[in-house]
């Protein structure tokens, strides 16, 4: 049964390469809510998997590494928050900022730490680690709980979020504050105070998500890592209706793309085969943009969400 | 036959007396706010010296015309506005009110003209917005307290229902739901009654009285004598900011107040009405869809001829901006037609519309009559900045822009030290006149205005309202949409009444009768 | 005594000139800090940034020549951040007008006509590359910025292959086409410089055409009415959606230009490597000069003196390479920021304007 195994490692690949999406586009939804549209998503990704490449090269230990991508996605998503709730900017134009600045700050201090030429790797990646006894389950052991712990945090954090947002008070008053911020300060909630709680809970689920490209994915650094898949988490949250749930939906559908784009190069023989698969790898980006054309017409998201506020 | 005009009479009998204020304030007094003044960045002085004082269990309404600084007294004693100087006293203790929250702590809530509620939330979760919660959402515990509260009061809510799917009254229940449910014990309305219907209107009075009775102190702002005379016990009527006397409302009578609101002005403008000239508006079975997809004007046909001027009477959102966004390309009409000077412009670009004569002085000028960030000059020619001689092809003559900038703002008085200066360091007042000077010096032979006079105070309404006489014997046909009946009455040839997107009555100057309108504009039967 | 400027500017200019006199000093004071940290001299580092940049005749010249697709691609972005529109898909435009007008130029040969041909070629794939995120804006309001930047990775994978495959060259190692022919080639104006004629182009006839149109049509009334209070501009009768439509591709159309300008003027091939990010270097270079066309060729000369200029510093102070990056990425921040850092030194009356 070689087909049926090479399906379940499909699968299995699908959701793995599923997982910087779901954390990042779950980090998006939260800060959506609260009506701040975070662009500058893509840069704390980068940032994160700079600081958690750098941690994990560094110090040998991979968990340091993540430890440090989680800081840096913080970080990075502060000083958007410092724009933004602070000083009341443009979120649009802020957010483009952040991304520029993650590009040059990583390009720089990436060159600042190893000479030209050089070709820093890590020797080992976080790999997957099987749930005991339900990684035995067949079929469903092998796609669901032999992953890595990124997988599992990603899973674990649909209905965390989902619970967070429509189950607990500080929900209810992140979405008053991303439907109308004004209200929400007249009736005394502390507007900013919410919204950097979001972009805190932003900034550990995107830097683990950019972490997890050096970590678990790849084990080295390269500034277009990344690879906009800070934008298809955007549009994810556009298309999954501001929902964790529809986050979830999303992010598999464009990790499976990926996977999937992947996956048929390594069927392909013949003299067109390298071409293709080349080819194949603006499929995840098209198919965004084509998901964006049928899904993402005129929607509806927070009333106030990308709207600058102060409470002149 | 008495004159349908009787009530624009302005008496000017009555001297007005400021109450000298109690020295001092006892616990009999639920508040007692004292030497109030505010003075706005612009300049416009709200509040001169105003002294106020509210029993517990009593209505007290603040009566008072448009910019006679009642809005300005109640948001300083609702915490949303800070006074330059004066003191408040709740229950005989001097009280520093800074925000909402800390009013609400000391027992205050305001319910707010344009009300603090999330569109897209359940009651319950409007109401438990304002509660202080922490940890899991317990929505549970929050309707148990809407039962509980609700019950007494014998007010009809479902916690489950959305506030978009509510009718404006619920609404503004909701509102007052939410003050009781945090402990509020001195309630301010501001303006209440003008978007409600009359049956709601007195399912609110009833709820007044209910509260009344349970010891509330509840505080109306009006500007219609006949509501502070219905449910008040005490009435305080405010002129340019100032306290002009407080009265018992069982000593006083219809024709005292409204002397007491309005004295000192006589209105100058002479109201000629001449025969009107052809038709210049057509519209014919109108149906227009609302912004949230719902049909908001259900089959409207009107006609406008030159020379002119229609009023639309009508309470806010029942059809009106759709119908004048529709007329002015502005929203997609789904179906009717509307002609032109004859020209069939149904579903036409606003700028074929603005290119066949219509004017259009917008109800939201800061948002859609104006670019604040650009300059004066800039916002004269939106409308015909690509007709020469302030362009030629594709260029712009920047020399003819200044030219007939420096001419319309003498013209109109707009105070602007340079037609260079960008629009927000206007007052509002001026920014008005830069709009009319717009609209009226286009050479346009419609004016549709939409509230022109709102915010104004009575002398620069009286400038506006001139302007358009002027038009209007210039043959000018103007479609005058208004909520202030008054307006209305005073200028118009005819008048529609527009309710729930249909029109719903038609009166001429000579079978002109306001209750009727007043009625109509409630959807009441007549 | 107080000082008096030579011209008079009007409140708003001198408000402008003072945000970019502060976004430059913070960048460079944060740049200054990150020399001494790594044991440079600042003064000297900057020293050697100028004179790498102005050194000489011909490191001027190249200044000049980097300054060229930087300066085509930001009055584009000038023009489309006026109405708000935020383009951030130059880099695919760049590449995709590059490709087309090179497979122009390669198709035809020498003929009188190839580098015109090749020019408008070049222009009009910029155009067609901008009109789908345009399209998704105006007509079915999809948000640009996401678009626009899933759009580079479209065009440049795109290109890959292209240059792997059908379009690549019979006589190199490297994915790359084939030369263009030499009548599509930018003649040099300066002998033994790369000095072409795309810097006349970029500040002789782009530049004045894109002043021209922002700041005396009535395009650019719109453009300015549409970014600045897209309700009251349809209210005034103009058209929103036709004109965010035609200002991205407009931009689009001018980084285009810029590609195709880049592989006939310097690389006489198109590579997978054509730009260094010079769509993204558009993006700062347009805030910096904050979409005045006279400002953003300012800021196109000194990002383009800093790119020249640090290589000659990296290589006299054995610091690393892309401290323009550093510079670019810090720089953006502090433009945002610039407006209420005066403001707050306006209160404070450290300034008075």
């Amino acid at each position: 049964m070689i087909e049926w195994a090479l399906i379940i490692g499909f699968i299995a690949a699908g959701i793995r390469t599923s997982a910087p999406l779901m954390l990042a586009s779950l980090g998006e939804t939260i800060v959506e809510r609260g009506g701040i549209l975070n662009l500058g998503i893509e840069g704390a990704m980068l940032i994160g998997a700079f600081t958690g490449f750098m941690g994990a090269f560094l110090t040998g230990n991979l968990w340091i590494g993540l430890l440090m991508a989680i800081l840096g996605g913080i970080l990075t998503v502060l000083v958007f928050g410092i724009l933004v709730v602070r000083i009341n900017l443009d979120q649009v134009v802020s957010g483009l900022a952040i991304n520029l600045l993650a590009a040059g700050l990583c390009l720089y201090f990436f060159r600042l730490a190893f000479s030209q030429g050089a070709f820093p790797y890590l020797s080992e990646l976080i790999g997957p680690y099987p749930i005991p006894l339900l990684s035995q389950i067949p079929v469903i052991g092998d796609v669901l709980f032999n992953q890595t712990i990124f997988v599992y945090v990603g899973i674990i954090a649909v209905p965390i979020t989902y619970y967070l947002i429509f189950k607990t008070s500080y929900g209810l008053k992140l979405r008053s504050v991303g439907e109308d911020p004004l209200v929400a300060a007249y009736l005394g909630i502390d507007v900013s105070r919410i919204r950097y709680t979001a972009l805190i809970l932003e900034g550990i689920l995107v830097g683990m998500a950019g972490g997890l490209l050096c970590l678990s994915m790849f084990n080295v650094f390269d500034t277009r890592i990344v690879a906009a898949r800070g934008f298809v988490a955007v549009s994810i949250v556009i298309l999954g209706r501001w929902n964790p749930v529809g986050a979830l939906a999303g992010s598999l559908l464009f990790g499976f793309t990926e996977a999937l784009s992947l996956w048929i190069g390594t069927f392909l023989i013949g003299p067109a085969s390298a071409s293709i698969s080349q080819l194949l790898s603006l499929l995840p980006y098209l198919v965004t943009l084509i998901a964006l054309l049928i899904g993402g017409r005129r929607v509806r998201g927070p009333a106030a969400l990308g709207s600058p506020f102060s409470k002149e | 036959m008495q004159n349908p005009l009787f009530f624009l009479k302005r008496s000017v009998e009555g001297k007005a007396t400021t109450i000298q204020a109690d020295q001092h304030p006892s616990s009999e007094y639920a508040l007692y706010v004292k030497g109030i003044n505010k003075t706005y960045p612009n300049g416009i002085v709200a509040n001169r010296d105003v002294s106020v004082s509210v029993m517990w269990g009593e209505v007290h309404a603040i009566l008072g015309e448009n910019g006679a600084g009642k809005t300005t007294l109640v948001k300083i004693i609702s915490g949303c506005l800070k006074p330059d100087s004066g003191e408040i006293y709740i229950d005989g203790k001097k009280v520093d009110i800074d925000s909402p929250l800390k009013a609400v702590s000391l027992g205050i809530g305001m319910v707010h003209q344009h009300f603090t509620l999330i569109p897209s939330f359940t009651v319950a979760e409007n109401i438990a917005l304002s509660l202080p919660l922490k940890g899991r959402l317990s929505l549970d515990h929050v309707k148990e307290k809407i039962k509980s509260v609700s019950e007494v009061l014998n007010l009809k809510i479902d916690p489950d229902a959305r506030i978009e799917q509510l009718p404006v009254g619920l609404r503004q229940r909701v509102e007052i739901l939410r003050l009781l449910c945090q402990d509020v014990k001195i309630l301010i309305l501001d303006e209440p009654t003008s978007v409600l219907t009359p049956i709601e209107v007195e399912d609110l009075f009833r709820m007044i009285r209910e509260l009344k009775s349970k010891g509330k102190s509840i505080i109306i702002i009006t500007h219609k004598v006949r509501e502070a005379l219905a449910i008040s016990d005490r009435v305080t009527i405010m002129r340019g900011g100032r306290v002009v006397k407080t009265l018992m409302t069982k000593d006083s009578n219809e024709s005292e107040l409204a002397s007491l609101v309005v004295e000192g002005f006589c209105p100058s403008l002479k109201i000629e009405h001449v025969g009107r000239g052809d038709p210049i508006l057509l519209v014919k079975d109108l149906k227009v869809k609302g912004d949230r997809g719902e049909i908001a004007v259900k089959g409207i046909s009107l006609v406008l001829h030159s020379g002119e001027i229609l009023g639309m009477a009508g309470v806010a959102g029942n059809g009106q901006k759709e119908l004048v966004e529709a007329i002015t390309g502005l929203r997609r009409a789904e179906s009717g037609t509307i002609l032109i000077k004859n020209c069939d412009l149904t579903n036409n670009p606003p700028k074929s519309i603005i290119r066949n004569g219509v004017a259009y002085i917008p109800e939201d000028r800061m948002r859609r009559g104006v670019i604040l960030t650009m300059s004066v000059s800039e916002n004269l020619v939106l409308k015909n900045f690509e007709d020469p001689p302030y362009s030629k092809g594709m260029i712009m003559d920047k020399g003819a822009i200044e030219r007939s900038a420096s001419e319309l703002i003498t013209r109109f008085g707009i105070k602007a030290s340079d037609p260079w200066i960008t629009v927000n360091s206007l007052s509002g007042g001026n920014i008005q006149k830069l709009v009319v000077a717009r609209e009226l010096s286009n050479g346009a032979s419609i004016l549709i205005a939409e509230q022109p006079t709102a915010g104004l105070d009575v002398k620069a309404s009286e400038g506006v309202h001139q302007k358009m006489m002027e038009l209007k014997s210039k043959g000018v046909g103007i479609l005058l949409v208004s909520a202030d009946l008054d307006e209305i009455v005073r200028l118009s040839d005819r008048i529609l009444v527009i309710f729930e997107g249909r029109i719903v009555g038609e009166f001429t100057r000579d079978n002109c009768d306001i209750q009727k309108i007043a009625r109509l504009m409630l959807g009441a039967p007549v | 005594m107080e000082l008096k400027l030579p011209l008079s500017l009007s409140k708003g200019t001198i408000r402008s000139l003072y945000k970019a006199g502060i976004s430059i000093g913070f960048a460079l004071l944060l740049t200054s800090i990150l020399f001494l940290l790594t044991g440079a001299n600042p003064f000297l580092a900057f020293y050697y940034i100028f004179a790498g940049a102005f050194g000489n005749i011909s490191l001027a010249a190249e200044t000049l020549v980097r300054t060229t697709p930087i300066l085509l691609v930001s009055l584009g972005l000038a023009i489309s951040f006026r109405c708000k529109v935020w383009n951030i898909g130059a880099e695919g435009q760049l590449y995709m007008g590059a490709m087309l007008g090179t497979i122009t130029a390669v198709a035809l040969g020498n003929t009188p006509l190839t580098l015109i041909i090749s020019l408008f070629v070049s222009i009009v794939g910029g155009l067609l590359w901008a009109s789908v995120p345009a399209f998704m804006r105006a007509r079915l309001g999809i948000n640009e910025v996401i678009t626009t930047f899933l759009m580079n990775y479209v065009s440049i994978y795109l290109i890959q292959w292209l240059l792997a495959f059908p379009f690549r060259s019979p006589d190199t190692l490297f994915p790359e086409s084939a030369q263009i022919p030499s009548s599509a080639v930018l003649p040099v104006l300066v002998p033994y410089t790369r000095l072409h004629l795309g810097v006349v182009i970029a500040l002789f006839v782009a530049l004045p055409l894109v002043h021209f149109l922002m700041m005396r049509t009535t395009f650019g009334y719109k453009l300015k009415a549409v970014g600045e209070n897209p309700e009251a501009a349809k209210y005034g009768g103009i058209n929103v959606g036709r004109t965010m439509l035609l200002a991205l591709i407009i931009s689009g159309a001018l980084a285009g230009l810029a590609g195709f300008v880049e592989v006939s003027g310097i690389q006489f091939r198109m590579r997978p490597s054509l730009s260094p990010g010079y769509g993204y270097t558009g993006i700062v270079v347009a805030l910096l000069g904050q979409n005045n066309p006279l400002g953003v060729a300012l800021a196109s000369i000194f990002l383009a003196a800093i790119f020249n200029g640090s290589t000659t510093m990296s290589r006299a102070l054995n610091q690393p390479q892309g401290v323009v990056d550093f510079i670019q990425g810090v720089l953006v921040i502090f433009v945002l920021a610039s407006e209420y850092i005066l403001r707050y030194l306006e209160k404070k009356g450290v300034v008075k304007i």
